[in-house]
């Protein structure tokens, strides 16, 4: 690769249609940039459920956007999932039915590195980064633990299914 | 055309199979949740085959949870089916939640007919 990739900026409302889209700007973005097919297949993954929390748990009603931006640098591609929501919530604000609660397990264990930023009223922030070049899987660094509970949410200390 | 179709194929007449296509995520898990109580509600075996399906996220695997433990209080069974060629985005999400004994996913249409057929009416 000799030039990096400009940066993308999509900014949509907040709802499940909206997720297939982002993953196929995603797509095109990787594409360019000659990412691996499965770190590529990662990226939809943990990008899609970082956009997925931000329309299940950011806002309240239909009201609010959500932003993604995609930064190549000579290490890799960085996407920042934000919202400018109710901020990290423990409780979906609108689910129906409940959300299995996967999404930040899964996040952590597909990318390289990964942050998580907000507060109360001042919304969310995911940043994950793909490397070009992996020198390990970040599933072993980072394993999803756990199991189904009882209530049919994950819960991270089972060992078999409820 | 529906480019991520969720049909029902009742050919195999006690087994009802629950075909995904495509990619899926939270815009398509409530018609495949919808797909699941229809095939639910036939009261036999259900196989639900991930064949064909190119992407599922961790919504669809709630919805695929929320079937499973249902047919398991009605005493019905249950078998997810892949094919010989799993595309990643339906192969590491399977691995990395260790899901596939849970479920559990088996392979081949066939196969899983007939082991959702074995435990159907053995309610626990």
């Amino acid at each position: 690769m000799t030039t990096p990739a400009p940066e993308v900026l999509l900014t949509m409302p907040a709802r499940p249609e909206g997720v297939g889209v982002v993953r196929q700007a995603l797509a095109g973005m990787a594409d360019a940039l000659d990412f691996d097919p499965t770190v590529l297949a990662d990226m939809k993954m943990a990008v899609t459920e970082a956009c997925t929390n931000v329309v299940v748990h950011a806002y309240d009603e239909d009201a609010g956007m959500l932003e993604v931006e995609m930064l190549a640098d000579e290490n890799g591609l960085t996407i920042v999932v934000r919202d400018h929501g109710a901020g990290i919530q423990p409780r979906p604000a609108r689910s129906e039915p409940p959300a299995l609660g996967l999404g930040l397990p899964l996040i952590a264990a597909l990318s390289d590195a990964f942050e998580l930023k907000g507060s109360a009223g001042h919304g969310t922030e995911v940043r994950m980064t793909f490397a070009y070049s992996r020198s390990a899987d970040p599933a072993t660094q980072n394993p999803v633990t756990g199991n189904v509970g009882a209530d049919g949410r994950w819960d991270p200390d089972a060992d078999s299914p409820a | 055309m529906d480019a991520n179709p969720i049909v029902l194929d009742e050919t195999a007449g006690d087994v009802v199979v629950v075909v995904v296509e495509g990619e899926h995520d939270i815009y398509t898990a409530p018609t495949l949740r919808e797909r699941l109580d229809e095939a639910l509600g036939r009261g036999g075996g259900i196989v639900v085959d991930l064949t064909a399906a190119t992407f599922v996220d961790s919504s669809v695997l709630g919805a695929l949870l929320d079937a499973r433990r249902r047919a398991i209080e009605a005493g019905q069974g249950y078998v997810v089916c892949v094919g010989d060629a799993v595309e990643p985005g339906v192969q590491r999400i399977l691995d990395i939640t260790g899901l596939v004994p849970v479920l559990p996913v088996i392979q081949g249409r066939e196969e899983a007919i007939t082991a959702a057929r074995s435990t159907n009416g053995t309610s626990e």
